[in-house]
């Protein structure tokens, strides 16, 4: 709402530095977008041009001497309809015109100048006079060196606030006044609106067959003629925001800003009956709206017709065939109360949302409708040259009384913390208009109609706390005794994201939507995709089930940029009907640790991303894990590079090598991925410790070499040495393979190294050498594996 | 006697000045005190001395023997320190070389201010909660006092994946899961952080998809001087102990009254300068009293309940905090941004 502060002055005595109005509305009440004059030149004045001759170098240039009170310039002015005898807009020496124009002394074919006679399109007024061509020329009456902005009604100031749904009180003055009042402990002056009318009888009549428009005022006015608005109320709608038309149109609006009502005004003489009916729209009806649209209604539309079709779309825009012509001599002025969701519905299906259907959708105040109506016609009067046929026609079914609601001293402090007096909450409530009576500590408050959403004792508090000033309230922390932790799943998190971290992986958040085709790439649950109905665009309209496709783009996005070694993470959520996943997934390429110089470096590779995972599994507690070639990898991964890893026997999520088609297709380098299911993850983890006595007898190490069939895997040796080894053996671990001439072409050479202790005693070397001989003859037995 | 025992002395000294690595000092030193050494046969020829002057020259021998013994111990002390000396020398490295290069990671910055956010109203005495992303129309908006058609939907242009479902606007769903699921209606202090989603084209102050913390605290007797007392700690924990806060009047449907919350600027404390808009003061949230109708709804009684909430976004905490200028940054991942904040 934009706020013109001449308008204001009509109701509260305002203070000329706004800066205090400003600040109680940021404090108190509405936000302040900005504070700004409407045109913002200093030191135009009224010049009267004495003499106007052809510029003897140039056609289409005049010179000019022009009387700007204290002195006589010399001024060349190239517009056409400059003339002597003219008063005009004239921008002396030093003065700064929009777009930082700076007018300065000048030579213009040898001819010097001291200033510019301006239009209004160099003041940014374009819009105040449209038909105007070259210079503006003003009225007799202006006044030589005087400020023609002040003439024009241009010398305003525009307080723009940015309304809350909660305050359509404020898209008026008259409740701007108000608010203003209370706010500055002002008296509010309000008006008052009268208009002579022709005594006869009024034949035209309004009826409704629905709820939805409650109240509908129509007067008729005769004899009007079309033209432009006065200056005043030009300035005024410009002040506002709005474009002036014609009067008619103007009226309009201006009686809308001052009270929030919008009006509308018919061609009377268009209108095919004698009767308006407000009904709903009936399937297959049509109509052509102001702006030329034909328009599909439905039944949930309102319409006013002439008792056969619709010649308006209530409170959303008027009909194009009952709409006020430059010929227009008869009006049929409406004020009207509709339905709030029913116009909101409306607007918004046809995406019409004008100053009326805002104001509506968010109710307007009843006790309005008749006001707003004799303004209009009073100004119809008085700048139209109208004649008022009669009474209005109207019916009404509005709740016209005011809100009834109670509130206590007691809970007013209890809901707010602080203690407030009797006679501080008085003082507000007259501040604010609101009648009451007061009970002992019970405050019986009557809210006003032009105050909607009154619900509750919520919204007295409101009222009382912002008048009051929120600086004013205690700071205290609340008593409640609860008690503060992270869930096990919430603690999880942070030490999963600390220990990627701290091994060179960065972490990554991304978008939920991604195109159809990446939502189902690398899914490991089903394949059916949640879909936005109204999505922003292709790219995002699809919620992801897995997270590499993200991932895979910020690797390709930072590959471009020649980062080459790229560690990423992330925890987030897949989306399935009905049930959400959490996926810790990740990717690793390029160098992962390196001293070049030392010759040494380490690259992604398989084993290096499985033993991150296991070292993270070992750090959680999950020593129950297995990782097992991949029975049925994705078609995205590659299919020998690709291992399941299950915890407790529970399938938990894959790791491995992109297919190099993959690879290929994204123009990536060689790219290691894992996605574990976080959700099972967090079950599984139960850190349950309980102390182990440190051994107190020495281990013993001893190296074994075996030759193996080529493809067995390394995982069925150390099992078979784990069955076989018993409780004395304590870890195995394989420290060189070798395939290669010196042993026969389809088999391997595996080296492990086994640690074997026993918690009672110091083991004897020949006991040891029997466990040995126990384990290669199990060894030899189940795997044919021979020492080497 | 004592002559020959001198001369055992210089002797010793003479051969140690010729001793070259440690084995020549350990001859020497059998040579001397070792079972075969001159010293044994001066204990033997002992015997044949006079009974009285026995002592004396046991006395004289001993000492003869412990000078030599103290002069092998100082030059095996010299050999061992030249030999380190000259270790030392030969492993002497250029430090100036570079070290194992290991990238240090990141954590996100999002993920990190979530984090400290949670640990101050987990130090507050809150629990953290989280719901689904994809939310029922009912517990987005209807049990928040936003029925269907209600103005302020405007407010929230949301992504519908049906009729009745919807990518959650807000965390608040969560608080009013929160509510239903608290059948003993126990005095409850929750903060809820996640992922939330409007139908916004993304730009530089615009976001599809962000991130909020919301807050709420409902007893008995939560009072809106509690939700201030609550904002400033918050506040000043955020943004340095200096920190004041202003409340001012704002509007949402779920709340009232309700408030935005600004934080007086950090940069130049509140006398106004280009952060803050020459203003001195910086919007950091929103806030409000519980409304009534969410209560009922979540089958509170409002004469005997009252609360507050309170919502943030992670995102322009961020921006906030780490001059971060442009939403979209959060969301590109690129490494030479995401590295620039390696977490605490």
């Amino acid at each position: 709402m934009k706020v013109s502060m001449n308008w204001l002055k009509e109701y509260v005595n305002l203070d000329p530095d706004y800066k205090k109005l400003e600040e109680a509305f940021n404090l108190k009440s509405q936000e302040v977008a900005g504070l700004e004059k409407l045109v913002d030149i200093e030191g135009l004045v009224v010049g009267y041009v004495l003499t106007c001759e052809k510029h003897p170098e140039a056609d289409k240039l005049h010179v000019t001497t022009v009387d700007v009170s204290d002195e006589v310039l010399q001024i060349i002015c190239g517009a056409p309809n400059v003339a002597a005898g003219q008063k005009v807009i004239v921008s002396k020496v030093g003065v700064v015109l929009p777009g930082d124009f700076k007018i300065k002394k000048a030579k213009i074919r040898g001819i010097e100048s001291n200033g510019m006679i301006c239009s209004l399109e160099e003041l940014g007024v374009k819009e105040f006079d449209p038909e105007e061509t070259g210079i503006y020329v003003l009225g007799e009456d202006a006044v030589i060196g005087e400020d023609p902005l002040k003439y024009l009604n241009l010398d305003d100031s525009v307080l723009e606030l940015d309304l809350t749904a909660n305050r359509p009180d404020l898209l008026s003055m008259e409740g701007v006044g108000y608010d203003a009042a209370c706010m500055l402990d002002l008296e509010i002056q309000t008006k008052k609106h009268t208009y002579e009318k022709r005594k006869e009888e009024n034949n035209f009549s309004v009826y409704t067959d629905t709820k939805d428009c409650k109240a509908y005022y129509a007067q008729v006015i005769d004899h009007i003629t079309v033209k432009p608005s006065p200056s005043w109320l030009k300035a005024r709608l410009m002040a506002a925001g709005v474009r002036p038309i014609n009067n008619v149109v103007d009226i309009s609006n201006y009686v809308m800003l001052e009270y929030g009502q919008p009006l509308h005004a018919f061609d009377y003489n268009r209108i095919e009956s004698d009767t308006i009916i407000v009904r709903h729209a009936k399937t297959g009806e049509k109509i052509v709206t102001l702006d030329g649209q034909n328009r599909d209604l439905l039944e949930y539309d309102l319409v006013i017709t002439d008792g056969k079709k619709p010649i308006a779309l209530a409170g959303v825009m008027g009909g194009y065939d009952t709409e006020v012509e430059p010929d227009t001599t008869k009006v049929l002025l409406e004020s009207a109360y509709f339905d709030p969701t029913c116009i909101r519905k409306t607007s918004r299906r046809l995406d019409l949302k004008s100053e009326a259907s805002s104001r509506f959708e968010k109710g307007v105040d009843p006790n309005k409708l008749i006001k707003a109506m004799e303004y209009a016609t009073q100004l119809f009067v008085e700048l139209a040259g109208g004649e008022v046929v009669g009474d209005y026609s109207f019916f009404d079914n509005t709740q016209k009384d005011p809100t009834r609601i109670d509130i206590t001293l007691e809970k007013l402090n209890s809901v707010t913390g602080h203690t407030f007096t009797i006679s501080e909450v008085e003082s507000i409530l007259k501040r604010l208009y609101f009648d009451y009576h007061k009970q002992g500590d019970l405050f019986k408050i009557d809210v006003p109609t032009r105050r909607q959403n009154f619900y509750g004792y919520q919204d007295i508090v409101e009222e009382i706390v912002r008048i009051y000033g929120y600086d004013r309230i205690p700071t205290t922390i609340p008593a409640t005794p609860t008690t503060g932790y992270l869930t096990k799943k919430q603690r999880l998190r942070r030490t999963i994201r600390e220990y990627f971290v701290n091994n060179n992986f960065n972490e990554t958040i991304t978008y939920s939507l991604v195109t159809q085709k990446e939502a189902v790439e690398f899914d490991q649950l089903t394949a059916d995709t949640v879909v936005i109905m109204n999505p922003l665009n292709k790219e995002k309209d699809t919620l992801r089930h897995s997270l590499l496709p993200s991932l895979l783009n910020i690797l390709q996005y930072n590959q471009s940029r020649k980062i080459d070694n790229i560690f990423l993470f992330e925890l987030g959520r897949g989306y399935h009907n009905g049930y959400e996943r959490e996926w810790l997934s990740g990717l690793m390429t390029g160098v992962y640790t390196s001293t070049l110089w030392q010759g040494k470096k380490e690259v992604s590779d398989f084993y290096l991303l499985k033993g991150l995972l296991e070292s993270l599994l070992v750090k959680l507690h999950l020593e129950d894990y297995e990782i097992k070639k991949a029975s049925e990898p994705l078609p995205t991964m590659h299919p020998g590079m690709t291992a399941d890893l299950y915890i407790n026997k529970q399938y938990i999520g894959y790791l491995g090598k992109l297919h190099p088609q993959k690879e290929m297709d994204l123009g990536i380098n060689k790219t290691f991925v894992f996605e574990l299911d976080y959700d099972k993850l967090a079950e599984l983890y139960e850190p349950n410790l309980v102390m182990q006595p440190v051994p107190k007898y020495p281990s013993v190490s001893r190296d074994l070499a075996l030759v193996v069939d080529r493809d067995l895997e390394a995982q069925a040796i150390i099992d078979q040495v784990i069955f076989a080894g018993k409780k004395t053996l304590k870890d195995v671990s394989i420290f060189d393979l070798y395939q290669g001439d010196k042993i026969e072409p389809d088999k391997k050479s595996i080296a492990l190294s086994l640690v074997l202790q026993n918690p009672e005693k110091t083991l004897e070397s020949s006991e040891v050498d029997q466990i040995i001989e126990r384990i290669l003859k199990h060894l030899d037995k189940t795997l044919n594996a021979k020492i080497r | 006697m004592e002559q020959k025992l001198k001369g055992l002395v210089e002797e010793l000294e003479a051969k140690l000045s010729q001793v070259k690595n440690a084995n020549d000092l350990n001859l020497l030193k059998a040579e001397y005190l070792g079972k075969k050494s001159v010293f044994n046969d001066l204990m033997k020829q002992l015997k044949d001395i006079p009974n009285e002057e026995k002592p004396l020259m046991g006395k004289l021998i001993n000492e003869a023997k412990q000078q030599i013994a103290a002069k092998l111990d100082d030059a095996k002390m010299e050999m061992d320190r030249k030999l380190v000396e000259e270790k030392l020398k030969s492993e002497a490295i250029d430090v100036t070389l570079p070290g194992k290069s290991s990238n240090v990671g990141s954590k996100h910055l999002l993920s990190q201010v979530i984090e400290e956010v949670e640990d101050i109203f987990v130090g507050l005495g809150y629990t953290v909660k989280e719901g689904p992303e994809v939310e029922s129309d009912k517990y987005n908006f209807e049990m928040l006092n936003l029925p269907k058609d209600h103005p302020a939907r405007d407010m929230q242009d949301s992504l519908y994946i049906s009729e009745e479902t919807l990518l959650r606007t807000h965390t608040s769903p969560v608080q009013v899961r929160s509510l239903l699921e608290n059948t003993n209606q126990e005095p409850m202090k929750i903060i809820c952080p996640g992922k939330v989603y409007r139908k916004d084209d993304d730009d530089q102050t615009h976001s599809h998809q962000f991130t909020q913390v919301e807050g709420l605290v409902v007893d008995a007797n939560a009072t809106l001087a509690d939700l201030k007392g609550t904002l400033l700690f918050v506040a000043q924990k955020l943004f340095g102990e200096e920190r004041k806060i202003r409340l001012r009047p704002s509007y949402f449907p779920f709340t009232e009254p309700s408030v935005e919350v600004d934080v007086s600027c950090y940069k130049c404390g509140g006398s106004g300068c280009s952060m803050c808009g020459y203003t001195g003061w910086i919007e950091i949230l929103g806030a409000g009293m519980v409304n009534n109708n969410v209560l009922r709804d979540a089958g509170y009684d409002p004469d005997k309940f009252q609360g507050f909430a309170l919502g943030m976004g992670i995102e322009r905490i961020a921006i906030l905090k780490y001059g971060v200028d442009d939403i979209r940054a959060f969301y590109t991942n690129d490494l030479r941004f995401n590295k620039q904040f390696r977490g605490k």
